[in-house]
C-alpha cells in the first residue's frame, strides 16, 4: 500500500512536469549514493522564475491558460455524475434507496458493527439458478451496501447519484436499568422465582 | 434449583396504589440527583447512582463482554464474563451487578481484567462441546465470538481419549426449539426470560457446579406465545431454532429489514432469505413496538409462505378453478367490473391487505360510483363512527401501556391477540405494581388480574360507580382502558364504543396526569385494519351481505366467514397469496404478493406508520397488489393515475399524510367530540356474556392464511392441545 | 428526492475554462469522428452505410446536448476521445461496435400494463 501511494505519488509529480520526483525516485533507489543525489540536482536546478518567465516569453497565451487552469471556475452545484460513472439510466431513475442504520442482530449481544449508516438498494427479481440452486439476479445492485459514517454523508451520496432515497429512523435503544438488588427485594413482584 | 415462594402483594389494592405513588416520586428525586463521575479506562463519564460498571461502560462505548447478562432481563451476575479490575480493589468485580462508586477507576483492558476473562473462558470451554461445524448457532455464536476475542490462544485441554467431556441429555420442549444441552453453558437467559417476560416458570436449574442443569423441572413443553425468543436469548446453540435447523448459516443468508403483519402489533422484523425462500424471521429491535422480542406466530408461520400459493391467476371455469395467464384474468375481472353501475360493487379487505392495495382499491370502487367498502373487522358506524381517529386506537401507545397503574381490558385477550402488548402489561404489572382487571371469560394472562365478570353491563356499572372496582379506578393516576376490537363486532358493537368512551370519559376528568394520558384505547388484532379506517373503509360485512353486490372484490379476505350461498348472484374476484376460504368462493382470482415480498405500509393499532421491505420476488406470476389494481383498472377503463410506488404514496399522503410518515405515531385526541357524538348512541347491551376468540394457547398459533398454510403452526397446534389434555 | 437549490460552486477546471471553450472541444471531437467514418467503415466491414452512422453520430451527441457543467463536458469529451481512439486503433471489436446501434436489444415496455404483463418491475 505504501509503494503504491509513493507510485501513484511519483506519476501525478511526473505529469506535472516536477523535478522532485526524480529527487524521490533517486532518494528512494540508492540512498547511499548521495554525492551522485548532489550532483543531479545541482544539474535540475533551474531557478523557478526563470523557468516561468522563459515560457511567459516564449508562448504567452500559452501561459496564462496554464496559470488559469491553476485557479477556480464557477459550476452548478448539482453535479451530474451519474452520466460520467457509466451507470446505465435505468439503475439511476428507477431505484429506490433505503438510507439507514443497521440493526442489531438478535441473536448475538456485540454492537460494534451497527454504529455506521448504509444505503441499499429495492429488491429486484431475484431466481434460483436451475442448474446449482444458487440464486441468481439481474440487477448489479443487489449485493451491494454502501457504508457512511453519518446520515448527512448518505444523503449526499445519494443526492449526487440522482437516486430517489428515503430515511428509516434510527432505533432508541435505552432499556430501563436494572438491579441485582430487585432480585431479593421482599415486597416486589420483580423477586425472582425460578433460579 | 430453589423454588422461592412467589411473594406477591395480592389483595392489597389500596396499599399497593400507595407503593405505586412512592414509587414514582422515587424516581422523580432520583433524577434530580447529580451524577457520578467514573472512569472507564482512564475515561470520565458521567452516570446516576445505581449504574451498574457495564452500564457506565456502554456509556463510555466500552463494551464489557458478557453472557449472563441482557439489558432487558434481571440481572443474575453468574457467568462471570465481565469481570473487570477496579483500580484499589483487590478481586475483579462483577461488572453488570456491581453499581458504581464515585470517583471508580475501572479498566476493562487490564492485564488482570484479561486474564480473568481468560479463565472464565477456559472453564466455559472446557466443558463445551467441540461441535461448532454442526451447530446452529455458529457464525451467530457469542461463544465464538468471545472466545475469539477475550479467550486464551492455546488449550491446556489434554482430554483426547475422551473421557469425561461433560455431557447433558437433550430435553424435548416442543416442536420450536431444538435443545442440545450439552452446549449449554448456563447463563440462565431462557430461565430469567421464561419466568419474567413469558410469565411461565416452567424453566429451572437442578444440580449443582459440573451437574448443573437447565430444563422443566418435569418433563413437559416449554409452551408459549413467546416461546421463540429464547432461541434468540441463549449466547450459544444449545437453544436452537427447530424448523431452521441444518438449513443455512447466517452469513449465506440477506437480512432486509420489514415489519410483521400477523397481529396489529406491528413488529419490527428482519426477513432472512435465501434462494427465493424466507428461512426464519427474526425481532429487529424497537423500544416502542416490540422492544427486542418477536412472537411465536411472527417468528415461525414464515413456511407457510411457501405452502398453497397463489401463484398464477386463475378464472373458475366449470365450476373448478383453472390456470390461465393475466390478460385473461384481468379482461375477464375487467368485464365483471364494467357492469357495475353505482353502488353495486363492493370489498372486503382483509387482514393482510397494506396500505397501498387498499387505496387502489378504493379509488377504483369510487370511480365505480360504489362506495361499499368493509373490513373483516368491521367497526360499529354509530356516533362518530370512524370519523374520529382517536376512537378506534391505541391511543396511549404501546410503549405507554407500562406506565399505567390500573388497567381494564374489554373482551380482550391481549396474550394472545397481541402477545407483545401483553407483555408491556406484564412489565408494567412486575416493575410498576400495575393492578390489572378483565372483563371478559376466564383466561391465563401470564399475570395475576381481576376477573370482573363476563357480563357486558359491567362498564356501565364501572362508570356510574355502582362497581366494587371503580373505587380503585376512580383513585388511579393513570388509568387505562384497552378495548377488544373484536367485542365491536357484536350486535350491540355501537353501545360498547360508547358506554366505553363515556367510561374513559369520566375517568379522564378526574385524572391528574398529564395532558397527553389517554384512557380510551382499542386493541386491535388485524394489521390492516387501522389503515382501512383510516382510509375510509367504513362498512361492515353485514352491510355488504345486505347490499348484495354485482361484484365483490376480496382483497385477501378470507377470515370474513362468508360463504357462496351468501352471494348467490354476486360475481367475486379474489385478489391474495394464499389459497384459502377466499380463493374457493371466487370466480377470478388474481396472485397478489405476500408481506414478504411487497413494500407496503401499515399501520398498527396505536397508529404507527411503518412499511415493510420486499425480501423476495412474489412466486410465479404473482405480483404485489396495487400492481393488480392498477392494471385492472386500466382494461376495466378507469385508469388509476399511478404507475410506481412513488406515486401511490404520493396519492396515500394526498388521503391521509400519517401513513407515509414512517415511523411515527400520529396521535389522535378527540376524545370529548367523541364522547359527545356518542351520546346519540341508541340501543342497549346484549344479554350474551363477552367472549373471546382465543381463549388458550392452541387458538394463537392460525389466525391468518399464513399461520393457517404452515406445517409449524400445526404442529404447534398439536403440542399445545396434547400438553393441555396431559394437563388435565 | 428532496429538492436541491442549485447554487454556484467553485472548483479546478478538467479541461475547459468557460463554455466557449468546451463547446470548441465538442465541435472539434464531432468534426474528427464525422471525418473517420468512412474509413471506420472500411476498415471494419460493419452493416451499416454511413448515413446510419452519421445520425447515430448525432444522436449519441445530442444524448447530452443539455448538459451544463463545464467538468462534466469535459469528461464526455475525454472520453470521446478515448472511444475514437479505441475504434482507430481497432482496439474495440465489431461488436462493441455494432453495440452503438442496438440491433440485438428488445426494447423493454415502458408503459404500466405492459410492463405488468412482460414480468418485470
Amino acid at each position: 500500500m505504501g509503494s503504491r501511494i509513493l507510485l501513484r505519488q511519483c506519476v501525478k509529480e511526473l505529469r506535472n512536469n516536477n523535478k522532485q520526483w526524480i529527487e524521490r525516485a533517486i532518494a528512494t533507489n540508492a540512498q547511499c549514493n548521495t554525492n551522485k543525489l548532489v550532483d543531479i540536482n545541482k544539474a535540475l536546478e533551474v531557478p523557478e522564475a526563470e523557468q516561468e518567465s522563459t515560457e511567459k516569453f516564449l508562448n504567452p497565451m500559452e501561459f496564462d491558460r496554464q496559470q488559469q487552469l491553476k485557479k477556480y471556475i464557477a459550476v452548478s452545484s448539482q453535479e451530474n455524475i451519474p452520466i460520467v460513472t457509466g451507470i446505465p439510466e435505468e439503475h439511476i431513475k428507477t431505484r429506490r434507496v433505503r438510507i439507514y442504520q443497521p440493526p442489531k442482530n438478535a441473536m448475538q449481544s456485540g454492537t460494534n458493527n451497527i454504529h455506521n449508516w448504509q444505503i441499499d438498494y429495492d429488491t429486484r427479481e431475484r431466481w434460483e439458478n436451475p442448474l446449482m440452486g444458487w440464486t441468481s439476479s439481474g440487477d448489479p445492485l443487489s449485493n451491494l451496501k454502501v457504508e457512511f459514517a453519518t446520515k448527512e454523508e448518505a444523503i449526499a451520496h445519494c443526492i449526487k447519484m440522482q437516486y430517489e432515497y428515503e430515511i428509516q429512523k434510527p432505533n432508541r435503544s435505552q432499556p430501563k436499568p436494572r438491579s441485582y438488588g430487585e432480585n431479593f427485594s421482599w415486597n416486589k413482584r420483580t423477586r425472582v422465582s425460578t433460579k | 434449583m430453589l423454588r422461592l415462594p412467589l411473594v406477591r402483594a395480592t389483595g392489597l389494592s389500596s396499599s399497593r396504589l400507595g407503593a405505586v405513588g412512592l414509587h414514582t416520586t422515587g424516581s422523580k428525586s432520583q433524577a434530580s440527583q447529580e451524577l457520578v463521575e467514573v472512569f472507564i479506562d482512564d475515561k470520565p463519564v458521567q452516570v446516576p447512582p445505581g449504574t451498574t460498571v457495564l452500564q457506565a461502560a456502554a456509556k463510555a462505548g466500552v463494551e464489557i463482554p458478557r453472557f449472563c447478562y441482557h439489558e432487558r432481563l434481571a440481572v443474575a451476575g453468574n457467568c462471570r464474563m465481565c469481570l473487570v479490575e477496579i483500580e484499589k480493589q483487590i478481586k475483579p468485580v462483577a461488572a453488570c451487578a456491581m453499581p458504581v462508586m464515585k470517583g471508580w477507576r475501572v479498566k476493562t483492558n487490564s492485564d488482570l481484567t484479561r486474564k480473568a476473562r481468560e479463565g472464565v473462558m477456559e472453564f466455559l470451554l472446557v466443558n463445551h462441546p467441540l461441535d461448532c461445524p454442526i451447530c446452529d448457532q455458529g457464525g451467530e455464536c457469542d461463544l465464538q465470538d468471545q472466545s475469539m476475542a477475550f479467550g486464551n490462544d492455546r488449550s491446556r485441554f489434554t482430554d483426547i481419549e475422551f473421557s469425561g467431556k461433560r455431557a447433558v441429555e437433550d430435553k424435548d420442549i416442543g416442536p420450536l426449539i431444538k435443545t442440545v444441552m450439552t452446549r449449554c453453558i448456563h447463563c440462565t437467559r431462557c430461565i430469567r426470560f421464561a419466568s419474567e417476560v413469558a410469565g411461565l416458570d416452567d424453566l429451572g436449574t437442578t444440580g449443582r457446579g459440573n451437574d448443573m442443569q437447565v430444563g422443566t423441572y418435569v418433563e413437559k413443553m416449554f409452551l408459549s406465545e413467546l416461546s421463540g425468543n429464547v432461541i434468540d436469548l441463549c449466547p450459544v446453540g444449545a437453544l436452537t431454532n427447530k424448523p431452521y435447523a441444518f438449513v443455512a448459516r447466517p452469513w449465506e443468508n440477506r437480512r432486509t429489514d420489514s415489519i410483521d403483519v400477523l397481529d396489529a402489533v406491528g413488529s419490527n422484523i428482519v426477513v432472512s432469505s435465501r434462494t427465493g425462500e424466507v428461512l426464519r424471521i427474526l425481532p429487529r429491535v424497537n423500544e416502542d413496538v416490540n422492544e427486542e422480542w418477536l412472537s411465536d406466530k411472527s417468528r415461525f408461520a414464515c413456511d407457510g409462505l411457501k405452502r398453497q400459493r397463489i401463484i398464477t391467476p386463475m378464472i373458475k371455469i366449470a365450476g373448478k378453478l383453472q390456470s390461465v395467464a393475466w390478460e385473461d384474468a384481468l379482461v375477464t375481472a375487467a368485464k365483471a367490473l364494467q357492469t357495475v353501475a353505482g353502488n353495486e360493487g363492493a370489498v372486503i379487505a382483509g387482514k393482510l391487505a397494506d396500505a397501498e392495495a387498499l387505496i387502489a382499491l378504493k379509488d377504483l370502487f369510487n370511480k365505480l360510483g360504489s362506495e361499499v367498502l368493509a373490513t373483516e373487522q368491521g367497526f360499529p358506524k354509530d356516533g362518530s363512527g370512524i370519523d374520529l381517529r382517536s376512537s378506534y386506537l391505541l391511543n396511549n401507545t404501546i410503549a405507554g401501556i407500562e406506565e399505567a397503574d390500573v388497567v381494564l381490558l374489554i373482551g380482550t385477550n391481549p396474550r394472545y391477540e397481541a402477545p407483545l402488548v401483553n407483555t408491556r402489561l406484564r412489565k408494567g404489572y412486575l416493575h410498576g405494581e400495575q393492578t390489572i382487571a378483565l372483563i371478559g371469560p376466564n383466561i391465563d394472562l401470564s399475570y395475576e388480574y381481576e376477573n370482573l365478570g363476563d357480563s357486558i353491563d359491567i362498564i356501565t356499572k364501572l362508570k356510574n360507580g355502582s362497581h366494587p372496582f371503580s373505587a380503585t379506578l376512580k383513585n388511579a393516576k393513570k388509568p387505562l382502558i384497552i378495548l377488544g376490537a373484536e367485542q365491536l363486532t357484536r350486535k350491540d358493537g355501537a353501545k360498547i364504543v360508547s358506554e366505553t368512551q363515556a367510561l374513559a370519559n369520566t375517568l379522564g376528568n378526574n385524572v391528574q396526569a398529564s395532558e397527553d394520558w389517554k384512557v380510551l384505547n382499542v386493541l386491535h388484532t388485524n394489521a390492516s385494519q387501522v389503515a382501512a379506517l383510516d382510509l375510509g373503509y367504513g362498512s361492515t360485512i353485514e352491510d355488504v351481505k345486505q347490499q348484495q353486490p354485482k361484484v365483490l372484490f376480496l382483497l385477501g379476505a378470507d377470515d370474513a366467514n362468508i360463504k357462496k350461498e351468501d352471494f348467490p348472484n354476486t360475481f367475486i374476484i379474489y385478489l391474495g397469496s394464499h389459497g384459502d376460504q377466499g380463493a374457493t368462493i371466487a370466480d377470478v382470482v388474481l396472485a397478489g404478493a405476500a408481506y414478504t415480498e411487497k413494500t407496503g405500509s401499515y399501520v398498527n393499532t396505536e397508529g404507527r406508520a411503518q412499511q415493510t421491505g420486499a425480501a423476495l420476488t412474489p412466486p410465479g406470476m404473482a405480483r404485489p397488489d396495487w400492481k393488480v389494481i392498477r392494471a385492472l383498472s386500466e382494461i376495466a377503463g378507469h385508469r388509476l393515475p399511478y404507475d410506481n410506488i412513488t406515486e401511490v404514496r404520493s396519492r396515500l399522503e394526498e388521503v391521509a399524510p400519517h401513513i407515509v410518515r414512517y415511523g411515527d405515531v400520529e396521535p389522535a385526541n378527540f376524545f370529548a367530540q367523541a364522547h359527545e357524538l356518542a351520546k346519540q348512541t341508541g340501543g342497549s347491551f346484549l344479554p350474551d356474556p363477552v367472549d373471546i376468540k382465543q381463549k388458550t394457547l392452541d387458538q394463537f398459533f392460525m389466525t391468518d392464511v399464513i399461520s393457517r398454510a404452515s406445517p409449524t403452526m400445526a404442529k404447534c397446534v398439536q403440542a399445545a392441545i396434547k400438553q393441555r389434555q396431559t394437563e388435565l | 428526492m428532496a429538492s436541491v437549490s442549485a447554487t454556484t460552486k467553485y472548483v479546478r477546471p478538467v479541461l475547459s475554462l468557460n463554455k466557449n471553450e468546451a463547446r470548441k472541444r465538442v465541435l472539434a471531437l464531432y468534426k474528427l469522428w464525422y471525418q473517420e467514418i468512412p474509413q471506420i467503415l472500411l476498415d471494419t466491414s460493419l452493416p451499416v452505410t454511413e448515413k446510419m452512422c452519421f445520425d447515430k453520430l448525432r444522436e449519441e451527441f445530442r444524448k447530452n446536448a443539455n448538459e451544463t457543467d463545464i467538468r462534466v463536458i469535459d469528461f464526455l469529451i475525454i472520453k470521446g476521445e478515448q472511444d475514437l481512439q479505441e475504434t482507430l486503433e481497432k482496439w474495440k471489436n465489431k461488436g462493441q461496435l455494432m453495440d452503438y446501434f442496438k440491433v440485438t436489444v428488445e426494447k423493454k415496455p415502458s408503459d404500466f400494463l405492459g410492463k405488468f404483463l412482460s414480468g418485470q418491475d
